[in-house]
């Protein structure tokens, strides 16, 4: 409880003053969501020493990237729906089809769900600070629509991960011992999904020792996850 | 209450029966006689002439009980429970597919208890009856090890794949059935009935055979449909046998596309069994283990990516060479040798730095060397993982609701010409207007009618709709503890007659002298009294097995019995009024959840065979770590579902 306590502070911080923030995360002690895709791309000598291929000798916290990050706001206000979309040249909006405006922005490039009711729900984004920017941003385009709205309850629903523990994975193994929280049906799916009570998020094994964290809701959870789960999987390498 | 009957031990005659509890106990000694007294007596009625028959009717095992004669009586006189309508029917569907699928009647058997463990959990709700029954029918198969996959199920009732695929899935996991990974090999022999090699089946099915043994050395199986894998290696077995099968006929058995077999192919060309002749491969067992192709597939990328990186980089790395080789030119120009003999002192602290430099670089490299060898055994799960909270008042899984952050109207960072940029002008947005409009003719048109429609009705005066209310169990919130969830189950429904209420809220009150459950018994007479009882068995139980024993047992035993051994005797005086709380608080909700007796009578009993850690050895695990943890409170266990 305690480390989320010490998210929530910092979040609040951020949002309080959102000018003064560094440039992006509650916590930046791990992963910064700046680095794209694999950390080597980084022209730093240090860093390509430390993660030749083949040795899994790189810490496997240091290459989580974060994929997806999926938040919601409330306007508490109620919306015309159809002047939004008419007003606006980033959205559509098809009633038969699906009883929300669909906004898209550019930068950072997210999509918006937008309800009658004034809830929003932002995807798309790479991080919390991204999601809470294009937010913002959905947010500050209805206003000058003439909306008087509020900006209530911020909430990150849900983080997507990936992660490369460069060893092969005796999946079987695995699903034999872990069957509590594990299912491995390669008739229906290539990975194992397991999952995790505490923190309750699923992780996706493959066997390349790829991971997938589907679910959390913090970063702090995909941290104690893979925490969690390293020396677990680690005794299930393959050679 | 005496009928004229003796205690067995004391000899006492004062035997109170209670027939709510059924059972009989000597007030004398305690000991009880009887237990679950049913009816104890037949009583014989005459008929009108002058026949007798027995009061009573036929009670199955499975009949929940409760009204058989006089709700029954109201249908066309069957006396037939519903859930026994539903039993049949579910056979009757299950035998139906079992014999499409050309399955023994055992498997029919099999397939039927699994429904009817899955009914009495109530997970055939919201799902198809085609969907639970198929489910049941694959789970027989995988446990019986038939050449079944779950596509020919779905083949057979013409459903879902993935949506049967989500109900196995789900009945397995609520079942708790582990179930090993599948095995290509088992269908090997039933595609190669359907290629028709005649009298050479056995021989080409025994090459396709080890071809995917190899390949599940190779690692080539995992996270790969055994029919892809089938697929391949039949192929290749019928063309080392000389029978010209294309990989069209292939696909056209095994139902995976062309590209997928093709891959296969490649990635058993890319082990290097591939390369040895038939003969050979027949008689040679590489010893080599290769990495699954995914894995090598990865490195390789990375491989590239860095090759890659190499190339950009090299130009800025020789450009930083040049420059570095240059100014040590320069150096050397400029400052010739000057040797000073007389800095003796110099070199010698020279020479102990290097020294003790590489003093300790060779103390760090045995370091490095000594490193702990990755564990052998691969970890199971323990009971950390299991999430579960360590006593009644732990409150660490208890939800905790976000704080609300209000953000004030601050859009400071929110760039406005950017915005403005997505917000049209007058003429573009009349424009869109127009559009949208033409577009959604008819959906607005619907609406239109939807809308007059209701005026109409209101005008006439037909009352509005009332939406059904459907009767919403009042939610319990999120609460912080087990121990105040229990307390608030039992504020909402009384569940039993037989407890003392306020004997449990006098429990709360945390009091000072310690033998808090001698007073607690004193004060309900009622419950002590089965409580004492209970104890008194699960005692002697205990006792027999010495503590170890009685550790491994207590997970089977019905959970949060008061266990009295040694080690929790100790606990209760550490802290004896939170215990005795607890304990008491245990034995009721064990008492009153009927649910969750049932699910251990109904565990199948094959399940303590698989693999798979039971919760008993995460016990015990659990207890070499932490010897002096209240391993008392993890009777408690069994009550979650997890």
């Amino acid at each position: 409880m305690e480390p989320k306590q010490q998210t929530d502070v910092h979040l609040k911080a951020m949002l309080n003053n959102p000018l003064k923030a560094p440039p992006a995360v509650p916590i930046p002690d791990w992963n910064s969501p700046s680095t794209s895709q694999v950390p080597m791309i980084k022209p730093n000598k240090s860093l390509m020493t430390v993660t030749i291929p083949g040795s899994a000798v790189g810490e496997p916290l240091t290459n989580v990237t974060l994929h997806n990050c999926v938040s919601t706001v409330d306007l508490q206000m109620t919306l015309d729906l159809q002047t939004i979309n008419a007003r606006t040249r980033n959205s559509e909006y098809n009633p038969s089809r699906f009883h929300g405006v669909v906004m898209r922005l550019r930068e950072p490039r997210t999509t918006a769900l937008i309800f009658r009711s004034g809830k929003i729900v932002c995807t798309g984004a790479k991080n919390e600070h991204d999601g809470l920017l294009a937010s913002k941003k959905y947010a500050r385009i209805i206003q000058k629509l003439g909306y008087n709205i509020k900006f209530c309850n911020f909430k990150i629903q849900n983080l997507v991960a990936t992660c490369d523990l460069r060893f092969p994975i005796k999946l079987e193994n695995l699903n034999m011992m872990h069957g509590q929280f594990s299912s491995y049906e390669p008739e229906l799916f290539p990975a194992l999904i397991y999952r995790m009570i505490k923190p309750r998020l699923v992780i996706l094994v493959f066997v390349n020792g790829k991971l997938v964290f589907t679910g959390a809701k913090c970063r702090e959870d995909i941290k104690e996850a893979l925490n969690n789960i390293y020396p677990i999987l680690r005794s299930f390498r393959k050679n | 209450m005496s009928s004229g009957r003796k205690c067995k031990n004391c000899g006492g005659s004062d035997i109170e029966v209670d027939p709510a509890r059924g059972d009989a106990v000597c007030t004398a000694c305690g000991s009880v006689l009887e237990d679950s007294i049913i009816v104890a007596e037949i009583q014989f009625e005459e008929g009108a002439h002058g026949t007798s028959s027995a009061i009573g009717q036929f009670v199955s095992s499975d009949s929940k009980g409760g009204a058989t004669k006089f709700g029954a009586s109201f249908h066309v006189g069957d006396s037939v429970e519903s859930r026994e309508i539903t039993l049949k029917k579910a056979k009757h569907g299950i035998s139906i597919l079992c014999s499409q699928l050309k399955l023994n009647q055992h498997c029919t058997d099999t397939a039927c208890s699994f429904f009817k463990m899955a009914l009495s959990r109530n997970l055939t709700r919201g799902r198809r009856n085609t969907h639970v029954h198929a489910a049941c029918v694959y789970l027989t198969c995988r446990i019986e090890g038939t050449a079944h996959l779950l596509i020919d199920i779905s083949d057979v009732l013409q459903i879902c794949c993935y949506e049967l695929g989500r109900t196995y899935l789900r009945l397995s996991q609520a079942l708790c059935i582990n179930i090993p990974a599948v095995d290509p090999c088992l269908y090997i022999l039933r595609f190669a009935a359907k290629l028709q090699f005649g009298s050479k089946t056995q021989q080409v099915a025994n090459t396709a055979l080890r071809l995917v043994q190899r390949m599940k050395r190779d690692s080539i199986h995992t996270g790969r449909r055994p029919s892809g894998l089938c697929g391949a290696a039949l192929l290749m077995a019928a063309r080392l046998h000389e029978f010209n099968r294309s990989p069209t006929d292939i696909i056209k058995i095994v139902k995976v596309h062309e590209s997928t077999l093709r891959r296969r192919l490649i990635e058993f060309g890319d082990t290097p069994s591939s390369a040895l002749t038939l003969e050979e491969f027949m008689t040679v067992d590489l010893e080599e283990e290769q990495d699954p192709p995914s894995f090598k597939v990865a490195r390789k990328k990375d491989k590239e990516r860095l090759q890659k990186l190499f190339e950009e980089e090299a130009d800025n790395f020789t450009n930083l060479q040049k420059q570095i080789e240059q100014q040590l030119e320069n150096k050397k120009t400029f400052e010739p040798i000057k040797r000073s003999k007389s800095n003796k002192e110099d070199e010698e602290t020279n020479i102990f730095i290097r020294e003790s430099t590489l003093g300790a670089i060779q103390e760090i490299m045995e370091e490095a060397t000594d490193e702990p060898e990755e564990p052998v055994v691969e970890v199971g799960p323990d009971i950390s993982s299991l999430g579960l909270p360590n006593s009644l008042d732990d409150t660490s899984n208890a939800y905790v609701p976000a704080p609300e952050i209000d953000l004030d109207m601050n859009f400071d960072d929110v760039d406005d010409a950017e915005i403005d940029a997505y917000i049209m002008s007058e003429h573009e947005c009349e424009n869109k207007k127009v559009l949208w409009h033409k577009r959604n003719e008819a959906y607005l048109a619907e609406q239109k009618l939807k809308a007059q429609k209701l005026q109409k009705e209101r005008e006439e005066g037909k009352p509005d709709k009332k939406k059904k209310k459907t009767a919403k169990k009042k939610a319990i919130g999120p609460l912080n503890s087990a121990g105040e969830a229990i307390e608030k189950i039992l504020q909402e429904k009384k569940v039993s007659t037989k407890i003392n209420y306020d004997v449990l809220k006098s429990l709360n009150v945390v009091p000072a002298q310690p033998e808090v459950v001698a007073v607690s018994e004193e004060d309900s007479v009622k419950t002590s009294e089965s409580i004492k009882r209970r104890r008194l068995s699960s005692m002697s139980n205990y006792r027999e097995q010495g503590p170890e024993k009685g550790v491994k047992r207590k997970p089977k035993s019905s959970a949060g019995l008061p266990v009295f051994d040694d080690n929790s005797n100790k606990n209760a005086i550490k802290d004896p009024s939170k215990e005795s709380i607890k304990i008491q608080k245990k034995d009721d909700l064990v008492g009153m959840s009927d649910e969750e007796e049932e699910y251990y009578d109904e565990e199948p009993a094959g399940e303590e065979t698989t693999n798979e850690i039971g919760v008993l050895q995460m016990l015990r695990q659990h207890r070499e770590n932490e010897e002096d943890a209240d391993e008392y409170n993890y009777g408690y266990f069994e009550d979650t579902d997890y």
